[in-house]
């Protein structure tokens, strides 16, 4: 299997070689075959793809120990679950599973455009090609996951040998979220490929701008809403398994995970302009380049060790051939939009200051600026190193102390945006919308500050997100109206019709509220409380309203480890509630700990609960007990911006309606009672 | 919305999110960090873990436990924050801080998110002020090539393209 899977390597290398160089040729020659033959090279090389990553996966499930990368993170106890997310856990079989990703991606978009876009495709092809090329070249010539273990025999030729058994996986891998966590943010990196891939080819292509945006928005809110579920799996990972009591901790590699996250979404914003009014065509491009370098970018930054990070994979020299293909990126969209730029000017003129484009523009501001100001913390200490000579770290209250006033600011803007009319918004319209949101959010830090509420920042997030459930809720409760007024159906089923029309408007509507449900469990974080306590059996501790009795310890052996468990009565005004069990793992394999976190969650609070070791002192065991305030809020919202994201993606299901006096003067005010948001046009916004 | 609505929708609003400031009201007092907790927070815990000192992700980890330590220790002798921070630095270099000292080279790290926003805004306010003043363009009129040019692209890229 491992010459199988390196020869499926070659392959691939060589298909999509050839697609790449066979493309150029169809785009200056236009001839049928050679567009034909470079397509069907393109399928071929993911085809080859899939092959040498299922060969890698079989090299797993056979328990293979002559393949240095299966002796590397597997063992043979290691259960099948855990020998899929195997695959992923090192840098050789990680950067085969992006291939692996990326393959998957450039398929689809083969298939689905196979008879369609003739013109366009070949340049879109040429790139997707050359992307792959990048990864294959990484795949087969740098760090391949099919080196056989060999050593020098006594004739001094290399012989192949296999071990009895694996080293194993690392221990912090094995939790079910990791099986899921990194194919889904592998997903979101790999799937702006194809937004990039258009942009580059249409502006190749000299499209004048509008049809690669049409083409690529649900290529792109897939790969948003991945980078989306990948990044909250990977902080429900960190609080559920690495035991700190947090969920996100401004990592390096976190960071990287983040910034294309931020200009994917700035992107999904400001794509609406040039949708609905010709504008910012530039800027759309330079979004979507720049979404798919920091993805580059993010991978160089885990990958080269440049930066320290509990992510990050061995320093190695792979890194500076993400230097190399990030150079050549940026050359050669900085060349195609030089060479074509006269093809992306905007047609419009703004009309007013208070309107959906200025705050489409701010919208974008506040993400770009977080982006930058992010990165730049990110690599502030490498930079601090090259020119003082002593690294200066940057941790989480930096990012903290920046992020949560650029934070807010979006939450506002998340808030106004959507209600503010295109071209120009009346004050009368501002009166109508924003009077009731205001007041209901001011009433609501009114309560809070009545309750005790004082912390700043979460005090002024509260209200925010009040402001902006509320705005969201008056858009539903409109536009719903009007249907049940005319289809005479329950609210709720006018709800979902209002929905269905017009499913971008409103999934995007519903991703705002999975927003705010995800700033709510932020805000919580001020108010997080822990207690650590050497215990013995019997003995109490208290936090919050929770009193935690220590029955006892068991020994609960599994196939590939060994946990001790603390068995932890929780009780709540002295009634017993639950028992946790928090766990300390010891992997034989590797001679390696891990713990295993206890939670009770509710949409209050959760009480967390850690099997901290054993004191050095006291010789007991130490219980860690964390009460973290609204964090549920934040898996829910999770929930919420997928929901939604599938929402938005739905096709819209009948002819919109268009309430009596719709047409109206674009650059005048909305009518009285007639609000952009019951206006049930086929909706781009 | 009828004005008989309004006062319906708002107050079922209002009961709605006013149970969220509830839910995180703190039952009591809140419960006040200590000092050491507040000082470690101002430290990198330097066993690579890249998390601050009271947050250290590592359970058991020895270099953590040493580096409470050291400013239970310090905090018991009465030594002010910026004592202990000179000890933390001169024992593990300038890496071991949380954030960076808003004094030297690393000033520049506080200062550049506020000079983006700043830049920022400033160009955002430029670019709508341009837009303003810019003449309603007729659609194809770009500057470098012809209208026709444009037109014949833009039906061009319509011809050759469907979702």
């Amino acid at each position: 299997m491992d010459v199988f899977g390196s020869f499926a390597l070659v392959l691939a290398f060589v298909c999509a070689v050839y697609a790449f160089g066979g493309g150029i040729a169809a785009i200056f020659t236009r001839h049928p075959l050679l567009i034909k033959s470079t397509r069907q090279a393109g399928m071929a090389t993911c085809g080859l793809i899939f092959l040498a990553t299922f060969s890698l996966e079989y090299l797993f499930f056979s328990d293979n120990f002559s393949n240095a990368y299966v002796v590397a993170h597997s063992n043979r106890d290691l259960s099948t679950f855990y020998k899929i997310a195997a695959l992923w856990s090192g840098q050789e079989g990680s950067l085969l599973f992006w291939s692996f990703l990326l393959a998957v991606y450039v398929l689809s978009v083969l298939v689905t455009y196979r008879n369609k876009n003739g013109e366009l495709m070949p340049y879109v092809g040429v790139v997707m090609a050359g992307v792959q090329i990048f990864f294959l070249t990484l795949n087969n010539f740098v760090a391949s996951p099919f080196k056989a273990l060999a050593s020098a025999g006594a004739d001094g030729l290399m012989n192949y040998v296999a071990r009895a058994d694996g080293s194993g996986l690392n221990p912090l891998l094995q939790y079910p979220e990791m099986v899921i966590h990194p194919p889904n943010l592998y997903s979101g990196y790999t799937g702006f490929t194809i937004p990039f891939a258009f942009a580059l080819g249409a502006l190749l292509a000299r499209y004048p701008g509008e049809k690669w945006i049409h083409l690529t928005r649900k290529w792109t809110m897939i790969a948003w809403m991945f980078q989306s579920m990948g990044i909250l799996l990977g902080a429900h990972w960190a609080y559920a398994v690495l035991g700190w009591g947090g969920y996100w901790g401004w990592d390096p590699v976190e960071n990287a995970s983040f910034l294309p996250w931020l200009t994917g979404t700035a992107f999904l914003h400001s794509v609406m302009m040039q949708e609905k009014r010709g504008m910012m065509k530039v800027w759309n491009v330079w979004l979507v380049f720049s979404t798919f370098l920091l993805c580059i970018l993010g991978t160089f930054l885990t990958r080269s060790g440049i930066v320290s990070s509990v992510h990050a994979f061995a320093q190695s020299s792979i890194g500076t051939w993400f230097v190399g293909f990030l150079v050549l990126i940026i050359t050669v969209c900085f060349g195609a939009y030089l060479k074509n730029r006269d093809y992306l000017k905007s047609e419009n003129q703004l009309d007013s200051i208070v309107s959906r484009e200025s705050s489409f523009l701010f919208n974008n501001l506040i993400l770009l600026v977080s982006c930058i100001a992010i990165l730049s913390g990110t690599l502030f200490p490498v930079f601090s190193e090259w020119i003082t000579g002593n690294r200066i770290s940057v941790g989480a209250p930096f990012f903290n102390k920046v992020n949560i006033p650029i934070g807010l600011l979006l939450l506002f803007l998340t808030g106004v945006g959507p209600l503010l009319a295109w071209r120009k918004t009346s004050t009368e319209s501002l009166k109508r919308n924003f009077g009731w949101p205001l007041a209901i959010g001011l009433v609501a830090g009114v309560i809070a500050l009545v309750f005790g509420f004082r912390e700043i920042y979460s005090w002024v997030c509260l209200i925010l997100c009040v402001f902006v459930a509320s705005t969201v809720g008056l858009e539903f409760y409109r536009g719903a109206k009007v249907i049940r007024a005319r289809a005479g159906a329950s609210f709720l089923a006018s709800a979902v019709d209002l929905t269905l029309r017009n499913t971008r408007r409103y999934g995007g509507y519903i991703v705002h509220v999975g927003m705010v449900f995800v700033f709510i469990g932020l805000a919580g974080a001020a108010f997080n409380r822990d207690i650590q306590k050497d215990m013995q059996v019997g003995q109490t501790m208290q936090i919050g309203p929770y009193t935690l009795l220590l029955q006892g310890f068991d020994s609960k052996p599994e196939k590939n480890y060994t946990a001790q468990r603390m068995n932890v009565e929780v009780l709540r005004d002295k009634k017993p509630l639950m028992m946790l069990y928090p766990e300390k793992r010891h992997f034989s394999t590797n001679e390696q700990n891990g713990t295993m976190v206890a939670i009770y969650s509710t949409l209050k609070e959760d009480l967390y609960v850690v099997y901290a070791g054993d004191s050095p002192e006291t010789n007991l065991p130490v219980l860690h007990a964390y009460l973290n305030p609204l964090v549920k809020w934040i898996w829910l919202g999770g929930a919420v911006v997928v929901f939604g994201t599938l929402v938005a993606m739905l096709p819209n299901r009948r002819a919109v309606l268009v309430l009596a006096g719709a047409p109206q003067p674009a650059a005048q005010p909305l009518a009285h009672g007639l609000t952009p948001s019951v206006t049930l046009r086929e909706g781009h916004d | 919305m009828t004005k008989k609505a309004r006062p319906v929708a708002a107050i079922t609003m209002l009961v709605m999110f006013a149970v969220v400031p509830l839910l995180i009201t703190p039952a009591g007092a809140q419960q006040l960090s200590d000092r050491a907790k507040q000082v470690g927070g101002k430290f990198m815990c330097m066993c690579n873990c890249n998390q601050v000192l009271t947050g250290c992700n590592h359970v058991g980890c020895s270099t953590s436990s040493s580096m409470l330590k050291e400013l239970d220790q310090s905090l018991s002798r009465g030594d002010s924050e910026d004592a202990i921070t000179q000890m933390f630095v001169q024992e593990f270099g300038t890496k071991v801080y949380a954030e960076p000292p808003k004094s030297g080279f690393s000033l520049v790290a506080w200062v550049l998110p506020s000079v983006y926003l700043f830049v920022g805004t400033g160009l955002v306010v430029f670019v709508i002020s341009r837009w303003r003043k810019r003449p309603a363009a007729p659609a194809g009129a770009a500057p470098g090539i012809s209208a026709d040019l444009l037109e014949r692209s833009r039906a061009r890229a319509s011809r050759e393209t469907q979702d």
